[in-house]
């Protein structure tokens, strides 16, 4: 009777918890009450440019739905999205995307080959090659020259380095191109950051070595163990979920002096490639995480975290430092901090370009644009106006459309000068991070064709995030006195990364991304993977930090390492044969 | 159904003309059923043919290249693929056993009661469960198991441990885990056909073994508890056959890096490599794989029942 009682009572008990859980999501997300205003106003802004604007329209008045998948987790738009109409109206496309849910790249396009029921576009992220053998996607060589738009995205020499070994393009990548002068003035890599506010408490010290930077982090943690609401600070973490481990694994490469070649070290001098998984740094970094972990300063659920748990960490605060990729959570996170104030407080996070010895050179910061030709949009043989799509690439970089995509409604997301320069109001920035806004009314088409730097009417930036004026009026108080402090003006500076010329087999990892298990190399690259994903976290955890090494080089020697480096030693020549 | 079970020894059926005309409805809806098996569950093996290929989308089954057992050579000389046999296995058992048991305990516990106004509230929660789906299960747990979570609090309250602890991070605690969140989920739904069982008793046994003076205990141990024998033997031998689906959706969603060497199943594994990696031959023989040995084990554990005169399948 009384195992009975307990029974019911625990589940009973689960149920509930379950439906709190599922009311918990929904009102995650934060609600303005100005928001509704707004729309409104924006709404009748919305007809009178459509008014306008109507002759433009493609086709008359019919509205051709597309549908397209892109290998990320995003968050999907409302249905009645209202620059994703104004678009609509004027190109005659709307494009339905869904994202990833749950599973990884490759899993998701697995299974839409397997299944056949593909999108109009796709964008598979690092399984485009999996795209091109299931033999699913439109050579784009027949229509590419009639949409210069498009064309103009690369430079013939580019457009060459996306054909694939049958002879034809099937794939462009949309991100990092720069249309005229570069206005980059965030630093969008990879970088170990640390909260405006721990460096401001200390004194903006000069940090250089992760002892420097572990130091810091720790003293701060020591004197202020808890944020002012009593949450415990977590001074370090560090993902390890899925792909996004690199925040974890290759932190070595950077530390040494290297640029981002992703799966290797390019050794240009010998031209030479380097196992980073395995150099002194590597032992010597991962050393100094585990002495963290045993004291405690690294997050215990470091290793086990998801993605979502990782960002909502981060959102709160309460997290001092780790090692990512700024577009893995600054998009995110700075919205967050921006709505809650927090970036008043100093919790924006600001690069730090460490290196294994005090005073070497480091290029965490990858000047230019980094060509990765290994994923991109594609259009699948289920599309049935492929003209129509191939328009609508190419529309997307209009510049009245990449405006509304990235700028929003003239007057109602931004505003424009006497001198034409494009600039938001403090009310339209907070509305503008504001997810439900997001939702209802920007439609940024992210995993399509889009440029950086100049915009057409070489004046204005092409994304808001690069105007020279925007990033510093949106640039919080704390984070204004640490780059004064630090005498510099945009985050680039701040990492204070050397330029080098690249050469033109960077980077590499657009060809580790493409293997497959076909060859042995390939086989060796996901074994490594796999490997890498259970021992890294493991090496850190470690009460006895020497044998754990050793069994994990054990571990990591048995995926045979040497066919994965001489499949990309043979890349490197070819690449650089060229 | 236990009784009359017995007669089918002796009735040996002939098949004749006449017979048949007499059932020919019955005849047509057999047809209809084993063209629909034939369709969609023997038609489809012949994609097995893959395992013995250099399977490639682009060429299809007819252009692709034979490579006879090289992917099954591949699988059996990866220690990956021996770990993940090992903990499909482990789990699938402890799985097997835990629901098994509990469902079986649940039925008579709830069966003892006798007012219905508990009795059905209680059924009606207990079985709710199962219409969640994992990904709301595993969301659950990994939220009570987390180190701020409700189970870290309570034990830290109880004192009996100073830090919380990393349940996820541990491989230990892995298998318990899958296994309670199996039982937590499934008891009720199984506990269903029991009830089923236990409800067709002849109350007349009941009566009479209190009349000879049994207890509670002595009623469950002598009447309901052989009474269902039948149906609890059948379920058994199912189950097993099914061991090796011990799950994918559980392992999937709340195994990470750190504990993947025990937290990996072969479903995983396939999609791993099978899907994830496009190499639709190694998983297709990962597949054929599983399949053997449930087939084996399901024969095995029906010729075990039969040759201890218990209840069986076929």
């Amino acid at each position: 009777m009384k195992l009975k009682k307990i029974t019911a009572l625990f589940l009973s008990l689960g149920m509930t918890v379950s439906m709190l859980a599922g009311c918990g999501g929904g009102a995650a997300a934060p609600t303005g009450g100005s928001d509704t205003a707004a729309v409104e106003e924006d709404t009748g802004a919305k007809e009178d440019t459509v008014e306008e604007e109507s002759d433009e329209a493609a086709s008359n008045g019919e509205i051709t739905e597309f549908t397209m998948f892109a290998a990320m987790p995003e968050a999907e738009i409302n249905d009645d999205n209202e620059i994703q109409q104004i678009i609509a109206e004027k190109t005659g496309v709307k494009v339905k995307e869904t994202w990833l849910t749950g599973q990884t790249d490759a899993e998701a396009i697995g299974t839409f080959i397997a299944g056949g029921d593909l999108p109009d576009y796709i964008n598979g992220g690092d399984s485009m090659m999996a795209l091109y053998d299931a033999d699913v996607l439109v050579p784009w060589d027949d229509y590419l020259d009639k949409y210069p738009n498009l064309k103009e995205m690369y430079s013939d020499e580019e457009w060459e380095s996306f054909r694939q070994e049958d002879g034809h393009i099937y794939w462009a990548n949309v991100f990092q191109n720069t249309y005229g002068e570069s206005k980059a003035t965030t630093h969008n890599d990879e970088a170990f950051w640390i909260q405006a506010k721990v460096l401001e408490w200390a004194g903006y010290p000069k940090i250089e070595t992760l002892d420097d930077y572990f130091k810091v982090l720790e003293d701060y943690a020591e004197e202020n163990p808890t944020l002012e609401d009593g949450t415990e600070v977590i001074p370090y973490t560090a993902l390890c979920e899925d792909w996004r481990y690199f925040c974890i694994e290759n932190a070595p490469e950077f530390l040494d002096g290297y640029p981002n070649d992703g799966s290797v070290i390019v050794d240009v001098e010998n031209m030479k490639i380097v196992d980073y998984n395995t150099t002194a740094t590597a032992k010597m970094y991962f050393n100094k995480l585990n002495e963290e972990y045993a004291k405690g300063i690294i997050d215990p659920e470091f290793a086990t975290q998801t993605y979502d748990e990782y960002i909502a960490k981060l959102s709160t605060g309460r997290v001092l430092g780790m090692c990512d990729q700024w577009w893995d959570f600054a998009y995110t996170v700075n919205d967050v901090f921006k709505t809650t104030g927090l970036d008043l407080e100093g919790c924006n996070y600001v690069p730090l370009g460490l290196v294994a010895e005090a005073g070497m050179e480091q290029q965490w910061h990858t000047y230019g644009d980094t060509l990765n030709n290994s994923s991109g949009v594609a259009i699948t043989t289920n599309c049935e106006d492929v003209d129509k799509a191939f328009q609508f690439l190419n529309d997307v970089l209009d510049q009245e459309i990449h405006d509304l995509r990235f700028w929003g409604v003239e007057g109602v997301d931004y505003l424009i000068d006497d001198d034409g320069m494009y600039y938001r109001t403090e009310e339209m920035r907070a509305k503008w991070a504001d997810t439900e806004y997001q939702a209802s009314h920007e439609c940024k088409y992210s995993y399509l064709p889009q440029w950086l730097g100049t915009s057409r009417d070489g004046k204005n930036a092409m994304q808001p995030t690069e105007q020279t004026s925007e990033f510093f009026d949106s640039l919080a108080e704390p984070l204004v006195k640490c780059f004064e402090a630090y005498d510099v003006k945009t985050y680039p500076e701040m990492i204070g990364s050397v330029e080098k010329e690249l050469g033109p087999w960077f980077p590499m990892y657009s060809f580790s991304n493409a293997m497959t298990t076909e060859t042995p190399g390939g086989v060796a690259w996901t074994k490594i993977g796999e490997t890498k994903h259970e021992w890294l976290p493991k090496v850190v955890m470690a009460a006895n930090f020497e044998s754990e090494w050793e069994s994990y080089m054990e571990a990591y020697n048995a995926c045979n390492p040497q066919d994965f480096l001489d499949e990309m030693q043979e890349e490197l020549d070819r690449r650089a044969g060229n | 159904m236990a009784g009359k079970r017995k007669n089918t020894d002796v009735y040996t059926p002939k098949f004749t003309l006449k017979e048949a005309k007499k059932q020919w409805v019955l005849l047509v809806i057999g047809a209809a059923f084993t063209i629909y098996g034939l369709i969609f569950y023997y038609a489809p093996l012949v994609g097995w043919i893959m395992a013995f290929q250099n399977y490639k989308p682009k060429k299809g089954f007819l252009h692709s290249s034979f490579v006879g057992l090289e992917k099954f050579k591949f699988l059996f000389s990866d220690d990956a693929f021996i770990k993940v046999i090992r903990n499909t296995l482990a789990m699938g058992v402890l799985n097997l056993v835990t629901t098994f048991i509990m469902a079986i305990l649940f039925a008579i516990l709830l069966n003892e009661i006798k007012s219905n106004l508990i009795k059905k509230p209680i059924q009606t929660i207990s079985y709710l469960p199962h219409f969640l789906s994992w990904i709301i299960v595993t969301g659950i747990l990994h939220d009570a198991l987390s180190s701020s979570g409700i189970i870290n609090e309570i034990l830290m309250n109880l004192k009996l441990i100073d830090t919380p602890i990393n349940f996820f991070a541990n491989t230990a605690y892995f298998w318990p885990i899958v296994a309670f969140a199996n039982c937590w989920k499934e008891t009720g739904w199984n506990a269903i056909i029991y009830l089923a069982a236990i409800t067709a008793i002849d109350p007349c046994l009941y009566e009479a073994a209190s009349i000879d003076g049994a207890g509670r205990f002595s009623k469950i141990w002598f009447i309901t508890l052989p009474s269902i024998k039948p149906t609890i033997m059948i379920l058994l031998l199912m189950n097993i056959g099914n061991v090796l689906n011990a799950g994918f959706e559980v392992q999937y969603l709340l195994g990470n890096g750190l504990i993947k060497s025990v937290s990996d199943t072969i479903d995983i594994y396939v999609l791993t490599w099978g899907v994830g990696n496009m190499d639709y031959s190694l998983g297709t023989a990962a597949g054929i794989f599983k399949s053997v040995v449930s087939i084996v084990l399901i024969f095995g554990a029906n010729a075990l029942a039969k040759r201890a005169g218990e209840e069986r399948l076929f």
